[in-house]
């Protein structure tokens, strides 16, 4: 490991250590089992979706289309659903929903030599259109126990998400830091010319990344409708924003190349204590997205200052 | 030219600097530096790289703070602790990537934020075009016949940094002009018109500091030279006085006895053959075959298709027309991927852009290529990549261990990397484009011998360098380029550098 990389971690880390502690001085309810848990089940979906967007982000690219694509893997999943196919055919259907917008999304960037700005704004638009054509505008409601075990259920004392997104998390990991795939995804985004002359099949590997971030998305999608017994067309709305941010916050830097998913995940988990910090203080809404966006600058500043006076 | 240039004068210095020292964390980057500049003087600055040549002179540039010795300028102490200090001084410095905007022409470029305005802060786009013109005329470049309206990022590299130049001098009086390795990209033909530039501004008084690798220069232009070894002065002396033996063991403190180590070995079979290769723009009709156990120099100038050339066969660009053949087999790059499976490692000229991963480590960098060899099912095996660099790291002799992350290494030592990488793979077919191109002279012996050893193993190189001497000294046959074309083929014993030169140009040979 670059020795520069844990100190960082160790400092978002410590920052969210300290926040909790504020939070725990502040609200006595804050420090308890029963809403910490509460917590991380209602990080697990952010946390879940910007682990594509930390592939993405570390490959040099950008994904706004994933909230668009949460909305549509779960409409075609719910739909699915209500058709009554057995839930594994309707899992697949709404992973295969995300994980084909993904490639489309990678297809067009690494075939087509367009932004990925520009394309997955495009998908972000394309996807979010798609789930409401599809569902004629309406929420699919309604589903059977044996599927919203996913995120009603518990294993021990831990909610079902939270388990999901432990194991995302820890294959995502293992990819990204112990598979070709993965070091490829740094090495594109750190310089992309000199990793293609180094005979890495560029336009492959980026589709894939692209393709990851979709599947991610798809994950949320069934956390996301389990937890709601509904599959909404404008589910996932800033999702996108959500992601990046966890992402920003984490350590990811945006030229990419640089970051680790635990720092995503830290990332994530920060906004998560904030929000349901807020929310114990009876902290108005309005102000919520305030504090949250000066939290998102202040973190990122402070990398900044990190990083400057590393170099 | 330098006719009515006085001899040096012998009133006070336009630059003392005295007892320089500047400590980064865990290394004392200069130990007491003096530098003394006179008027008109062309002081060659020398010294390996990290020698403190580039540390010395960001302090004069403001860009550093010392922190400790002295600093006078017509013989009255300053304080530098700003860039724009340093500009109210009349310091200059063009640094090695030149810092231009490419959509805007040159006049703009050049009167970047200084332009003439009318009333309302309008640019007097009349009045900009004249003031350039004048100041092209002024510094000798009005031959160039760069039109003040030209896009710079129209402009050859060369022209660019005589543009540099106009733009630094044209920020008020300038008293002293550091230059970083101006000649780094450049022609042969483009280093007279810029000595001819550097010896009119000495013979009006500037005094010029000139950083090199190329010791040929010191000797054409350099009025005194001052070597630096180690953060600390070792000697300042009269150009005159010195011998290039004697400088190359000042700056390495070691006997680099011979200049080019090159050992022949004999010819094997053909590796290599390249038929008609023409792409549009870059490259006409080249044919030209490699062998085992030679090394085969490509000279050319500026612009002739060296690289173009390189990339077409490193499968980083694809060819018009024309066949490639590898071991007499026909093959066809798809990507540079197919290039490398055929035994083809390409040593770029611009190895931070093209050739490393500047945030990766040392081994993965080495390991880049080798991703599919060392992986099972796609998993790399633990340390693997440690296992694969360390041993070749070892050989190289990298100054880093496989952890450290390649953007902290020197120029010599990521230009190791970059060989390694190749080294550690089955690559038979190397292709070399400037590779000593910024690095310290220990560090080149060590690349030309390991270019002996690759020979000796029955590695085949292509050698791309715009340093002749280097080309000549390393080289079994010498391939001459000019406008995309093969002008000359030349044997070691028949290739001089008239010849070479003369073919570069385009004279028939």
């Amino acid at each position: 490991m670059p020795a520069g990389i844990p100190i960082r971690q160790f400092g978002t880390a410590i920052g969210l250590i300290v926040l909790c502690g504020i939070l725990w001085i502040l609200t006595p309810h804050f420090l308890t089992v029963a809403n910490l848990l509460n917590v991380a089940e209602q990080t697990s979906i952010n946390a879940i979706v910007a682990v594509g967007m930390t592939f993405v982000i570390l490959s040099g690219g950008i994904d706004l289309s994933v909230g668009s694509i949460v909305a549509f893997s779960g409409v075609v999943l719910g739909s699915a659903l209500a058709a009554g196919q057995p839930l594994p055919i309707a899992l697949a259907f709404g992973l295969a929903t995300g994980i084909g917008c993904g490639l489309a999304n990678g297809a067009l960037i690494s075939w087509g030599g367009l932004p990925p700005f520009i394309v997955t704004l495009g998908t972000m638009s394309i996807a979010r259109g798609a789930a409401l054509l599809f569902t004629e505008g309406r929420p699919i409601s309604g589903f059977s126990p044996s599927f919203r075990v996913l995120a009603t259920g518990r294993l021990a004392f831990i909610p079902a998400p939270v388990i999901v997104m432990a194991v995302v998390y820890l294959v995502a990991h293992f990819v990204l830091t112990r598979t070709t795939f993965g070091r490829y995804v740094y090495a594109i985004g750190g310089n992309e010319e000199a990793t293609r002359l180094s005979g890495v099949a560029i336009r492959f590997h980026k589709t894939m990344v692209y393709a990851v971030s979709g599947l991610t998305s798809a994950i949320a999608a069934v956390i996301l409708t389990a937890r709601l017994n509904s599959a909404q067309p404008i589910a996932g709305m800033m999702y996108e924003l959500d992601a990046i941010a966890a992402t920003v916050i984490g350590g990811t830097s945006l030229m990419g190349g640089d970051g680790t998913l635990a720092g995503t995940l830290i990332g994530a988990l920060i906004m998560g204590v904030l929000r349901n910090g807020l929310n114990l203080l009876g902290v108005s809404s309005f102000l919520q997205q305030i504090v949250i966006g000066g939290v998102i600058v202040v973190a990122v500043l402070l990398d900044t200052v990190l990083k400057r006076n590393r170099a | 030219m330098t006719a009515g240039a006085p001899a040096p004068p012998v009133n006070a210095p336009v630059l003392e600097m005295r007892g320089i020292r500047k400590v980064f964390p865990g290394v004392v980057a200069l130990d007491g530096v003096d530098l003394t500049l006179h008027a008109g003087d062309v002081h060659m600055l020398l010294g390996e790289n990290g020698a403190g040549k580039s540390t010395l002179m960001k302090i004069l540039s403001g860009a550093y703070r010392k922190d400790a010795g002295e600093i006078r300028i017509n013989g009255g102490p300053v304080d530098i602790s700003s860039p724009g200090d340093a500009l109210a001084l009349g310091i200059r410095v063009i640094y090695q990537e030149l810092n231009l905007v490419p959509h805007l022409s040159v006049a703009e470029n050049i009167f970047l934020g200084a332009a003439p305005t009318r009333a309302l802060g309008i640019v007097d786009w009349r009045r900009l075009r004249e003031q350039t013109t004048q100041l092209l005329r002024d510094l000798g470049l009005e031959s160039l016949t760069i039109d003040p309206r030209t896009p710079v990022a129209r402009l050859g590299i060369a022209q660019r940094q005589l543009v540099e130049i106009a733009k630094a001098l044209a920020r008020g009086e300038t008293s002293i002009l550091v230059m970083d390795e101006p000649t780094s990209s450049l022609t042969s033909r483009e280093v007279s018109q810029l000595f001819g530039l550097i010896e009119r501004l000495a013979s009006r008084g500037v005094a010029i500091v000139y950083i090199t690798h190329r010791l040929d220069e010191v000797f054409r232009i350099g009025r005194r030279i001052t070597v630096l070894r180690d953060g600390r002065h070792v000697t300042t002396r009269a150009t005159g006085d010195v011998t290039v033996p004697e400088l190359v063991r000042l700056m390495a403190n070691r006997d680099v006895t011979e200049h080019f180590p090159k050992v022949r070995v004999e010819r094997g079979p053909e590796l290599l053959r390249v038929e008609h290769v023409t792409r549009r723009g870059a490259l006409s009709d080249i044919s030209f075959s490699l062998h085992a156990g030679e090394v085969l120099g490509i000279a050319g100038l500026l612009g002739a298709g060296r690289t173009e050339l390189a990339r077409v066969i490193a499968g980083a660009d694809r060819s018009e027309s024309g066949r490639l053949a590898v071991d007499g087999r026909d093959v066809r790059f798809g990507g540079p991927g197919d290039a490398i499976a055929c035994g083809i490692g390409l040593l770029p000229e611009d190895r931070k852009a093209h050739g490393l991963v500047a945030g990766l480590t040392v081994a993965r960098n080495v390991a880049l290529p080798h991703g599919r060899r060392l992986a099972r099912f796609g998993v790399l095996p633990r340390r693997c990549e440690e296992a694969l660099a360390k041993p070749i790291g070892d050989d190289l002799r990298v100054k880093a261990t496989p952890t450290q992350a390649v953007r902290l290494l020197s120029g010599g030592n990521q230009q190791k990397v970059v060989l390694a990488k190749w080294l550690a793979g089955d690559v038979r077919i190397f292709i070399f484009d400037e590779p000593t191109r910024g690095i310290d002279v220990g560090a080149k012996v060590e690349i030309y011998n390991l270019m002996n050893r690759l020979t000796a193993r029955g590695a085949g190189i292509i050698m791309i360098s715009s340093e002749l001497p280097e080309l000549l000294g390393m080289s079994d046959r010498v391939l001459v380029m000019c406008r995309g074309r093969v002008q000359a083929e030349l044997d070691a014993g028949e290739a001089t550098e008239e010849r070479v030169l003369s073919a570069a140009l385009g004279l028939a040979s």
